[in-house]
């Protein structure tokens, strides 16, 4: 059990959760379910047009498939890092860190300057002979995914390199001893190890991407619509209702998903901290 | 921290208030709600250093959008940091009928009289207009061929080439109305029926597989005609002149534009309406201000006598230049106002589609 004097020291950051992110939101939740009068009516209308449920589910399907690259090709990078020796990680580090420097929008214009029809991969393509006109990569589902997965990436390998350094050595290399392959050896005792900070790294690029409205909007198709880009046209149309309503059914269906997800690979997740105890 | 006394603290904290009357008594400040960057800086040197050496009244420009959501939010705490605000004509619309703007004097903010009765409304001016028109790469057009009407921008046989749109249900409705064969004056009562607005997204279908991008911010047509991304888009007049400027080959086509009025209006509960009042009147009631703004960004006012002061090359890139405004519509605010939640939930459903 904490003591007292332990807890107090939560306090200001309590605080300032509390006035500057609870207050707000449980404004924005009330406008929902009050304007005008007590009702349901904006649930209603995001249930009954189709157009709002498939603009979810389209959510829903972005965010896990950009969360899934995101893991396929971060967690090899990762693993690649805390492989070399502990004087050169920091710079690999860094160069990871780089981008997330950079703001969303300069990242995202930098993709149509790559994407677009006079751009370099299709100047590229065609300076080598291999297309005759431009492709179309800009404004297609492609390009939202590559660019959100390019903006998302570092997250996932700081999350996974941050697990990997806490998973004891000599776990892995007892397991050798005792005559386990070196695939064996990564299957049996350093991939379950390091579970814990690829289904955080997933979870978090899972949330972040429900969020996301700019990118879609400037690189994707009629069709790459988020519930965030909803949102912030109805917040410009000055309903606050309906947007409240939309903010609401985001954060609980994420809250759920997740939920879900941590229930299911809870019987799969070892953490280092649990093997060396 | 031994010299820091309770008394100290005490003292200190008690004469606090005293500063903060002291301060709000003698400074006059005006906060203008607009939408920043170059804009702002014209508006800066133009109006806002020549206001306060004539009045001393401090002008602090602050760079908003989505201005709705933040008045609302104003009128519901009952407290407008914002004295004057510039407002796009769904916002001024939307203020108007939720009345969030004071009644405006307009024996202080035009005592000339030199404002046309229709840039004089009861709670708000036309402060400058923009319009919505048709940009063209004329490199990228057929030989010898410009388009001069919307109906050419349906012609895809004809005029060849990557499209864009703005992804707006407002203005998209009435240029398809007109490519179909509706005169601009009559838009607005083709589209108060059923039957209009289905034409509209009909005529709309037909589009729909040519248009490679569907623009939301106004600085996307600019680049994307820029880079070649598309040949044809809609845009906003100014950042055309401003494009073709700056090089690139680039044409403006009036017929059937969309015109805008931008408004100006003073936030209800505000401590200060006369000055806001000197202010509008600094700004939208000086036929030679007006004629140097316009000169500068392209927006002009509607002020008299503007275009005497104005040189004839400039003039005729401007929306309401007497050879340009003829050919164009007038954007019905209260029209969209009223119907946008309805027609934007169909143009959402129709473009997923």
């Amino acid at each position: 059990m904490m003591r007292f004097g332990e807890r107090l020291t939560l306090l200001p950051a309590a605080l300032l959760v509390l006035a500057m992110f609870a207050v707000p939101v449980a404004f924005v939740f009330a406008e929902a379910i009050f304007t005008p009068g007590f009702s349901l009516a904006h649930f209603d209308r995001f249930f009954s047009r189709p157009v709002y449920l498939s603009v979810y589910l389209n959510t829903l399907v972005v965010s896990a498939v950009v969360a899934s690259i995101c893991l396929v090709i971060g967690y090899p990078m990762a693993l690649f890092i805390v492989s070399q020796p502990p004087a050169r990680r920091p710079l690999l580090l860094f160069l990871v860190l780089v981008p997330l420097w950079m703001s969303i929008l300069v990242r995202t214009y930098a993709w149509m300057v790559v994407l677009g029809r006079e751009g370099i991969i299709n100047g590229a393509l065609q300076w080598a002979g291999l297309t005759d006109g431009p492709l179309t990569l800009m404004f297609t589902t492609g390009a939202v995914f590559v660019a959100m997965v390019q903006i998302l990436l570092p997250i996932m390998v700081i999350t996974c390199y941050s697990i990997m350094t806490e998973i004891d050595p000599t776990l892995v290399r007892a397991a050798r001893i005792c005559g386990a392959s070196g695939l064996a050896a990564f299957r049996k005792v350093f991939l379950p190890l390091s579970m814990e900070g690829a289904i955080t790294g997933w979870s978090v690029i899972f949330i972040l991407s429900m969020g996301f409205f700019i990118v879609p909007a400037l690189v994707g198709g009629r069709r790459d619509v988020l519930l965030g880009n909803m949102i912030v046209n109805q917040v410009g149309q000055a309903n606050w209702g309906f947007a409240g309503a939309l903010a609401i059914i985001l954060l609980v269906s994420t809250i759920v998903l997740l939920g879900l997800v941590r229930l299911v690979m809870g019987r799969f997740v070892y953490s280092p901290r649990e093997a060396q105890a | 921290m031994k010299g820091l006394t309770r008394r100290s603290l005490l003292a200190a904290t008690a004469t606090l208030p005293l500063f903060a009357v002291a301060a709000t008594a003698q400074s006059s400040e005006l906060t203008y709600a607009g939408s920043g960057g170059g804009l702002a800086q014209v508006m800066d040197i133009l109006f806002d250093k020549p206001f306060e050496a004539e009045t001393g009244i401090r002008i602090r420009a602050i760079a908003t959008t989505d201005r709705i959501s933040a008045m609302r939010a104003m009128m519901q705490a009952g407290n407008p940091i914002w004295d004057v605000a510039e407002l796009t004509p769904v916002e001024y619309a939307t203020a108007s009928i939720e009345g969030w703007l004071e009644p405006i004097d307009w024996s202080v903010a035009d005592p000339d009289n030199l404002l046309p009765e229709e840039a004089k409304l009861e709670d708000a001016g036309v402060a400058a207009t923009f319009s919505t028109i048709l940009a063209q790469r004329t490199d990228m057009l057929p030989e010898g061929q410009q388009m001069a009407s919307w109906a050419d921008f349906w012609d895809v046989e004809a005029f060849p080439g990557p499209r864009a749109l703005q992804d707006s249900v407002m203005e998209n409705l009435e240029f398809a109305l007109i490519a179909d064969g509706v005169s601009p004056r009559e838009v607005y009562n083709v589209l108060s029926t059923e039957e209009g607005v289905d034409r509209a997204f009909d005529k709309l279908d037909e589009i729909k597989p040519h248009v490679a991008a569907w623009w939301s911010a106004g600085a996307q047509p600019v680049q994307m005609l820029a880079d070649g991304e598309v040949a044809f888009t809609t845009a906003w007049n100014g950042r055309i002149t401003q494009l073709r400027q700056d090089g690139i080959p680039v044409e403006t086509m009036w017929n059937g534009g969309a015109l805008k009025p931008s408004y100006v209006g003073i936030l209800k509960g505000t401590q200060h309406k006369t000055e806001a009042e000197q202010y509008i009147h600094f700004m939208i009631g000086d036929p030679e201000r007006s004629a140097e703004f316009a000169a500068m960004v392209a927006y002009p006012g509607m002020v008299q006598g503007l275009y005497d002061h104005l040189d004839p090359e400039v003039g005729r890139e401007l929306p309401t230049h007497p050879d340009n405004m003829a050919s164009q519509f007038v954007v019905d605010a209260v029209f969209w106002a009223r119907n946008m939640d309805a027609l934007q939930e169909r143009w959402q459903e129709w473009l997923l589609d």
